[in-house]
């Protein structure tokens, strides 16, 4: 008798905990995929830094839904589709998440959209995935990307350059998505406006030595190399070979080459017609407000790609408080966040964002890096700044049109 | 295209690269000749290598070809630490257990190199070095030198196996092991020797790696298959077929970009190792038949 008793008691406060269940879930689990290890191991750091700043502020400034905590699990995509599949897999089917910001390579966006995220309904915010490929991926509305395209990156760049007076160029890519995608659009633009590409051709990432095909691209007679590739993996090789054997006289490198591991490994002296584009915030209260809060977390604002992943993770954070937690209307309440009209909401504004939202306002998130007015793709249209290297560090020369 | 250019930056690269992958070859030929595996570890092992030079550079200051020799010292005890504590064990059951352990000990000793050194590329010496003329030829200094320590080991090696009672004991070792043992050859001693003189080759190669470009933890795995293909192109077991396939496997690579489009390169090690098992499975000097 005794015994049933308490089985009864113990049968009781299971039941008891399973109905208190539900409030618990208020906490929102999401994921930051990025490439901690691989090629562009440099850009990671910064990058996760913040995005959990995002986080943390939400944390501080009243949390998720009614008393709910935004957690977060950090995965490594390594900038490759394999590791990216897996580190999605894990996040989606283990963490029990219902977002994912990154990953951060085009390659690994690719495949941990098509094989995970968009079979599982999960949404999927990329700050730095910029291949064209991403525009086209079949969806469902769930890939987003708080970077614009590389299709506007590669025919920006060739437009400076071209005005610029380098108007015949050699083209090296790395043989990804990210260095393809940015190769052909730079290609195509570049012609049409009477360039002559004198050379081009793809690489394979991790070899040793890249100097026959730097000196096969020579041959064109071009003084200048376009370089597709990252600076933290085979870009710094192949950027060494070509200035030690002075292949070329000028050297222009897209977002993926602004890493300080250039400056770092070859020496400011060196580098000087080394050029570089990049993304850069539009001047804006939005960017203050964002580099305020990261240099005070300790973090470098000027770090490449950290505006973006930043306000992936502010915006998918609106997007779960929008929605209320509820998966299935992330990728609509995203849009509606994102999207004029609506009261304006700046980085570091949760407190605001939340009490809007609870009394049923449209906001409209205006990000760091930019307004992230949505096209139907998921895709937000960019500014671009021309860098040069400026002791140990870039400095932006000039804006790209 | 003259013919200076074409040697300067056709051959010499290919000679560079084909040295690399000539001395890490030599250890896995070694490897599977006395042990009868595939050592799937080797290339990270070289990894390895390159960082332990690059911590003696850091740590006492000196040149990095100062640093090499104890690097390679510092690798060779590593080497034996890491098949007493996880091959030697293996060494009754079947020879697939000892390869699969060789797998797991390459991730570890990557991951150990991302912990401690982090994943950031680094060098052994900051900026770049515009090359020297001989006689038209563009080398520079760590490329002579390159060169020169490739000649010096596989002249070493050779000496050592043919001349040395334990060379010899090593080599008949890998022509028959059962043999061998019959006439008292010592088993543990022949295999500590080998793993002596395979992780010093380790630290050799990952090191003439990374001073020709820079050090990373994928430096080395990204080795493994233009080493493999070296090896049994010159015919497992034999160190001049080693050598031999290392420089042919180089100057392949990079001469193929004359014909073919340049992402191709690293399918041309690849197919060397295709074309060799399917026509000539013992190799160019007849090592044993895999």
């Amino acid at each position: 008798m005794k015994l049933k008793t308490t089985a009864g008691l113990i049968a009781s406060l299971l039941g008891a905990a399973l109905i208190a269940a539900p409030a618990q879930a208020q906490d929102a689990r999401i994921a930051l995929l990025g490439g901690i290890s691989g090629p562009i191991a440099a850009m990671a750091p910064p990058m996760i830094a913040a995005s959990e700043l995002a986080v943390k502020q939400v944390n501080e400034q009243g949390g998720i839904g009614n008393g709910g905590t935004l957690r977060h699990v950090v995965g490594d995509s390594a900038c490759n589709p394999q590791n990216a599949t897996d580190a999605a897999t894990k996040a989606v089917n283990i963490d029990r998440v219902i977002g994912i910001v990154g990953p951060h390579c085009s390659g690994a966006v690719l495949a941990a959209a098509n094989s995970v995220a968009v079979p599982a309904g999960v949404l999927m915010i990329t700050p730095s995935g910029t291949s064209p490929q991403i525009t086209a991926i079949d969806d469902k509305d769930l890939v987003f990307r708080t970077v614009p395209s590389d299709d506007y990156q590669g025919r920006a760049l060739a437009r400076t350059i071209k005005e610029r007076g380098m108007a015949k160029v050699a083209v090296a890519y790395l043989n990804n998505d990210y260095g393809k995608g940015l190769a052909e659009s730079f290609k195509a633009e570049f012609e049409a406006l009477g360039g002559e590409i004198a050379g081009y051709s793809a690489h394979e990432d991790g070899k040793a030595s890249y100097r026959s095909d730097l000196a096969q691209l020579a041959r064109g007679g071009a003084d200048t190399l376009v370089i597709f590739d990252y600076g933290d993996g085979t870009g710094l090789t192949l950027l060494r070979q070509a200035l030690e054997n002075n292949f070329f006289t000028n050297y222009v490198g897209a977002d993926g080459m602004k890493s300080d591991a250039v400056i770092r490994e070859l020496g400011a002296d060196n580098l000087e017609t080394f050029f570089t584009s990049a993304p850069v915030g539009e001047a804006s209260e939005s960017l203050e407000n964002f580099r305020a809060a990261f240099s005070a977390a300790g973090g470098n604002p000027d770090a490449i790609f950290t505006t973006t992943a930043y306000d992936a993770a502010f915006l998918m954070a609106l997007a779960i408080e929008k929605a209320g937690g509820d998966r299935a209307k992330l990728s609509e309440s995203l849009r509606a966040v994102a999207s004029a009209p609506g009261e304006p909401i700046l980085p570091g504004e949760w407190a605001k964002a939340k009490q809007l939202i609870a009394e049923g306002k449209d906001i409209d998130y205006k990000g760091a890096a930019g307004d992230h007015e949505f096209n139907q793709a998921g895709d937000v249209a960019g500014n671009y700044a021309f860098f040069k290297v400026s002791g140990d560090t870039y400095e932006a020369i000039a804006d790209m049109k | 295209m003259a013919i200076i250019d074409f040697i300067n930056f056709y051959i010499v690269p290919g000679l560079l690269l084909g040295s690399i992958y000539a001395v890490g070859a030599i250890g896995i030929t070694m490897v599977f000749g006395i042990l009868r595996f595939a050592h799937f570890a080797h290339g990270d092992m070289a990894t390895m290598g390159a960082f332990i030079a690059l911590a003696v550079v850091g740590l006492f200051g000196v040149t990095p070809w100062t640093a090499l020799p104890i690097a390679m010292v510092l690798t060779a005890i590593l080497a034996v630490g890491i098949d007493r504590t996880f091959y030697d064990y293996l060494r009754k059951r079947p020879a697939i257990l000892t390869v699969m352990a060789s797998l797991g000990v390459a991730l570890m000793l990557r991951s150990l190199v991302q912990v401690i050194w982090g994943v950031d590329p680094q060098t052994y010496q900051r900026g770049i070095v515009r090359p020297d003329t001989y006689f038209g030829i563009l080398l520079r200094p760590r490329e002579l030198y390159t060169f020169l320590s490739v000649i010096v080991i596989v002249v070493a090696l050779t000496i050592f196996l043919r001349a040395s009672k334990w060379g010899k004991a090593m080599r008949a070792m890998s022509d028959n092991p059962d043999l061998a043992r019959l006439s008292g050859v010592d088993n543990r001693m022949v295999t500590l020797l080998l793993w002596t003189i395979v992780g010093a080759l380790c630290a050799a190669s990952g090191f003439m790696l990374a001073i020709n470009t820079e050090l990373t933890p994928m430096m080395g795995w990204f080795l493994l298959l233009p080493m493999f293909a070296a090896a049994i192109l010159g015919g497992v077991g034999r160190v001049e077929g080693a050598v031999l396939g290392g420089l042919i496997v180089g100057m392949v690579e990079e001469l193929s970009v004359l014909v073919m489009p340049g992402q191709y390169k690293a399918a041309t090690a690849f197919v060397i190792l295709l074309l060799i098992l399917l026509v000539r499975p013992r190799g160019l000097l007849n090592g044993k038949v895999l």
